[in-house]
């Protein structure tokens, strides 16, 4: 494998990686809404942590993205 | 120079036959569409934040004492629908005794459906997804919700009204 073809697919998987990231917000979001709904405070305060790491993992991961 | 400008010689068969352009033909690169993925990700997460904080400001509203209704137009053994403490919370109350009322917010738990009660059975039920809840305390007596019912503090006053009192934190 060339050093170009290694540096291809490492860039896929940084990209696909943030897609899985982002699919899982929108998980979290259903759960901020039920929590809200439920009036379940701990359960959105989690949901809405786990949400901002996530976000800035994807942040974080787009910064190793090839141009 | 794109394809399409090109002089026709140095054009693919396929575009000097169907020489449109598409609306947006650059490429959006893989760099871009992962960044715009990120700005979506951080709205989210900001959704997330805001409703964590809209879920907690409803929380520590947990009520100034109000008048619900006068105690004679309630039956032993009768329900009565209400709202608290704010108007977009339905609440429900039951006079058990003479002097003995208990009073509930009307959300279940679980998901959020209206509970009511079954005086035959002598608990709350949500017909969502069957859960029942004991009626003096509002613990969960069976299906998939795992908090009680939230209570209401109430009393009977000298004034014969039922007052509630507050939402225990």
């Amino acid at each position: 494998m060339t050093v170009s073809d290694r540096s291809r697919r490492t860039s896929s998987a940084v990209f696909v990686y943030v897609l899985v990231l982002v699919a899982f917000q929108v998980f979290l979001l259903t759960v901020a809404v039920d929590a809200f709904q439920t009036d379940h405070e701990s359960l959105a305060w989690a949901a809405a942590a786990v949400s901002v790491t996530l976000a800035a993992a994807a942040a974080a991961f787009l910064k190793y993205l090839r141009p | 120079m794109s394809d399409i400008d090109a002089p026709d010689g140095d054009q693919p068969v396929w575009k000097r036959d169907f020489p449109y352009e598409a609306a947006a033909e650059e490429e959006v690169t893989r760099r871009e569409f992962t960044r715009y993925l990120v700005l979506g990700a951080g709205t989210m997460a900001a959704g997330n934040v805001g409703l964590a904080v809209w879920t907690h400001l409803r929380s520590i509203n947990t009520g100034e004492p109000r008048a619900i209704a006068p105690v004679a137009a309630i039956e032993v053994g009768d329900s009565y629908m209400f709202r608290y403490p704010t108007d977009d919370d339905p609440a429900v109350l039951v006079r058990l005794g003479e002097n003995e009322i208990v009073a509930f917010s009307q959300k279940c738990t679980h998901l959020g459906c209206v509970v009511y009660y079954q005086p035959e059975e002598q608990r709350w039920h949500c017909p969502c997804h069957e859960g029942n809840f004991e009626l003096r305390t509002g613990a969960v007596l069976s299906g998939p919700p795992t908090r009680p019912l939230g209570r209401i503090d109430v009393e009977i006053r000298d004034d014969g009204q039922i007052w509630a009192l507050g939402r225990p934190v």
